[in-house]
């Protein structure tokens, strides 16, 4: 009608400039009239001060600044705002933002309404200052409103796929979360859509992308699949235990989160491994889900995925339940444990096809047996082609088709799956540790303070946490000796990485050693001094019992020190050691090393060690530790007794 | 029996490989080509809310031409059984192997296989798994044709032949 209207009073003029004219006398009264309800819209913004409320900071990520004062927002985009000093003013943002609503952009695949760009935003605008539909039309956002009804959203779940340790890139687990739909059930979670939070990269150098990851050199965005082919990544291609922990967010607290995981699709926040990665972003979400959570508020230096885990837990009526989905490996250990070795062995060399399917070992299995050992020859064949350790991938191809088949001809039940461990990963010790300790040393006595970040090494407490597997990151130990009235560091681990993996009939990973660090040591045969340290190794573990395994290394091992003949010493030589879990809450280690450097300093170190921890609580444990060292012709003799709390 | 051949022929030839129009059936080629136990690959993620073109959806490693299925990382619905299929291949296999499985619930419930016809459909499914998956790098339209077939076949199931 409006245009109507136009039309009637504008076709009477003729020439061009009285068209310019009319126009603009026709739209001018409009553009005036909207700026006047904008007007409005920003003092009544202004009086209820919006731009204070957790609310807006919440959804524009506004946090104090370090060092001056006043907000500034982790988004790294400008694309994000609408003012040009939004990153660091709330207030011209909102005001910036209510004008963007105005744009009579139209939507495209590519390009949307500012409403619907910031649809979070203008949501609870629109409701705090209750937009007037006549003065601000409001756009049908149709994109937005496809995607969300296509979810058709009733819960969510918080996707924990936790560390498997033989991929340094899982160190400490990941988080990402599942939109369940109103028709999903127990069986179809697969169909569900998954949100995620990663570095966008193809690096495929380990080294590179950490180093890149830990100083924010990728941009991190969040990113939507099917939840399937997230299974997939992470319980088959690389054999990591899933857990998923359904909450009870409303249906209203759930749009709040979808609206405003759509704002954050295409904004660049630059992804900092240690502070503003995966679980981080994601808790960024529930913050604006229910803004009274303050979920990243909690997380003011480091942020560790099993972490933000246990503030989702521990959140009060938050936890609805807990499913648990094991990794291929997990679900290949499982099943050896219940069939004979002699069956294990078949199923191997059916697999690798030295034994041929219609092998005559299998012929006196009963239907039920038989098809145990076809479905762990799949299982075990599918993993090894998955990790590119398949030899010929067109004869595995056939193979696999042909086990399924003969399966297919059996009439048994599946098997049981793996059952839920009993400690979950967010119920094991928390992250960071301190220790306060007693000792003697050749004699003399000692007090030790230990205090380590994060997060878990062989004589730690292992419930929630993979056996054999230890990581730390700047583990400082201090030491004060009576004698000499003075307190003195005595080793600083800046990265020690573990993996011990026993081997088994099917199963035979690789165990390895990373750490460097600052260790005080014996550098001639009269002084120590802190050496800073580099030692690699690898090898092998093997399990004895359930409750006991071996491991033994080759390691190489460079020190670096001024005090040091020629400053510096290369050497190399074999660990090997046990662990042995004399009952639920007492592990004693054993271990062994002797190295010979050959370069630099020539000299040999030797170490015994025997190393006790029983558990008193989930989060304190007693320690002792025996050693025996001789090095550069110092003997040391000494022991510790410390008291270990995680926080 | 000269019937069920004359059928067969008759599906064979309303579904011939290749590009078909979106709107006329759910199987098309929307950009995949993945086989069964052939490598590594999975859906690409798509970036929210952006240009279905964001640097999101080229930069994970893993990724099959799933472009053009999707927008705004949601699948279109006429895609969606057939995207299943494609990303699940293995998966399902194994599940129609034993008679169950997870994968296999899924993809009864994509096809609205109701609840009183899902063991016939299972069985169904492992009783004919040579001829679901004839080869061992069977493409995504031999699975979904074929398995149109066997449900075909059957006079309690070919209600769910249409519905792949």
């Amino acid at each position: 009608m409006a245009l109507g209207v136009f039309f009637v009073r504008c076709v009477h003029y003729f020439s061009m400039a009285r068209w310019g004219l009319c126009i603009l006398l026709y739209v001018l009264p409009f553009a005036a009239a909207a700026n006047d309800y904008l007007d409005e819209l920003i003092s009544a913004a202004r009086a209820k001060h919006l731009a204070d409320q957790l609310q807006w900071r919440a959804l524009l990520h506004y946090k104090p600044r370090l060092i001056f004062s006043g907000v500034e927002s982790q988004a790294d985009d400008p694309e994000f705002f609408n003012a040009p000093d939004g990153k660091t003013n709330p207030e011209h943002e909102l005001e910036a933002t209510l004008a963007a609503f105005f744009s009579n952009r139209v939507e495209t695949p590519t390009r949307q309404n500012p409403q619907c760009r910031f649809i979070a935003r203008y949501q609870w605008l629109k409701r705090e200052l209750k937009f007037d539909p006549a003065r601000l039309p409001e756009q049908p956002c149709r994109r937005y409103r496809e995607w969300r009804d296509t979810l058709n959203p009733d819960a969510l779940t918080l996707v924990f796929p936790a560390a498997y340790l033989n991929n340094p890139a899982s160190l400490y687990g990941h988080t990402l979360l599942r939109v369940d739909a109103q028709d999903q059930d127990e069986r179809t979670r697969l169909l569900a859509y998954g949100i995620n939070y990663a570095a966008a990269t193809n690096e495929t150098n380990g080294l590179t992308f950490a180093v890149k990851g830990i100083f924010g050199g990728y941009p991190g965005l969040f990113s939507m699949t099917p939840y399937y082919s997230k299974v997939t990544e992470y319980n088959d291609l690389e054999n990591r235990d899933i857990w998923e922990y359904e909450l009870t967010f409303t249906h209203e607290e759930i749009e709040r989160l979808l609206t405003h995981a759509w704002e954050l699709g295409p904004v660049r926040f630059d992804y900092y491994f240690f502070d503003e990665n995966c679980s981080y972003y994601l808790l960024s979400l529930f913050d604006a889900a229910r803004p009274e959570l303050r979920l990243t508020d909690r997380f003011p230096l480091w942020v560790i995925p099993a972490d933000t885990v246990r503030v989702v837990t521990e959140e009060p009526g938050l936890l609805r339940r807990i499913t648990y989905r094991p990794a291929r490996s997990t679900i290949l250990r499982y099943r050896e444990q219940r069939m004979s070795a002699e069956q294990v062995v078949l199923a191997k060399a059916i697999a690798r096809g030295t034994e041929p399917l219609a092998a005559p070992a299998l012929a006196p299995l009963s239907d039920v047996e038989r098809a145990r050992v076809l479905e762990l020859a799949y299982e075990y064949l599918e993993y090894s082609r998955l990790r590119g350790e398949a030899p010929d991938a067109a004869r595995a191809a056939a193979r696999l088709r042909e086990l399924l088949l003969a399966r297919s001809r059996l009439t048994v039940a599946a098997e049981t799956p793996p059952p839920t461990p009993p400690v979950r990963p967010d119920e094991g010790h928390r992250s960071a540790r301190v220790s306060i300790g007693v000792g003697r040393e050749n004699g003399a006595g000692f007090y030790q303070l230990n205090l380590r970040p994060v997060y878990h090494d062989l004589l730690d407490p292992e419930a929630g946490y993979n056996r054999g597997a230890a990581i730390e990151f700047g583990n400082l130990v201090v030491r004060y000796r009576e004698q000499e009235e003075r307190a003195r560091i005595e080793r600083v681990d800046i990265i020690n990485i573990l993996s011990l993996s026993p081997r088994d009939a099917l199963l035979r990973p690789l165990s390895w050693r990373v750490d460097f660090g600052l260790v005080r040591k014996p550098v001639n045969s009269a002084d120590d001094a802190l050496v800073f340290r580099v030692n690699g190794g690898a090898g092998v573990a093997g399990e004895w019992t359930r409750r006991s395994f071996w491991y033994a290394l080759f390691e190489a091992d460079v020190n670096t020190n001024d005090h040091l003949e020629k400053g510096y010493a290369i050497g190399a030589g074999p660990a090997a050691g046990a662990l042995i879990d004399l009952t639920e809450r007492w592990r004693v280690q054993l271990e062994g090393r002797a190295l010979r450097y050959g370069v630099g300093a020539v000299h040999s170190g030797d170490e015994l060690a025997l190393n006790q921890r029983v558990t008193l609580g989930p989060q304190s444990a007693l320690r002792l530790e025996l050693a025996r060292k001789h090095e550069f012709s110092q003997t040391t003799r000494e022991a510790t007794l410390s008291w270990s709390y995680y926080f | 029996m000269l019937k069920k051949k004359l059928v067969a022929v008759a599906l064979v030839g309303l579904f011939p490989l290749g590009v078909m129009a979106a709107g006329e059936n759910n199987i098309g080629t929307c950009g995949w080509g993945s086989k069964l136990f052939d490598g590594q690959r999975g859906v690409a993620p798509q970036v929210l809310g952006g240009t279905t073109n964001a640097i999101g959806s080229q930069t994970f490693g893993i990724s099959s031409g799933t472009s053009g299925c999707t927008q705004d990382g949601v699948v279109k619905s006429n895609w969606k059984t057939a995207m299943f299929i494609d990303g699940n291949k293995e998966k399902l296999a194994r599940d129609m192997s034993i008679g169950n499985g997870e994968s296999l619930d899924s993809l009864a419930k994509l096809m609205g296989v109701r609840d009183a016809d899902k063991p016939a459909f299972f069985l169904a499914a492992k009783e004919n798994f040579a001829r679901i998956f004839a080869s061992d790098n069977a493409s995504t339209d031999q699975i979904v044709a074929s398995l149109k077939q066997v449900l075909a076949e059957r006079s309690d199931l070919s209600v769910y032949s249409t519905a792949i």
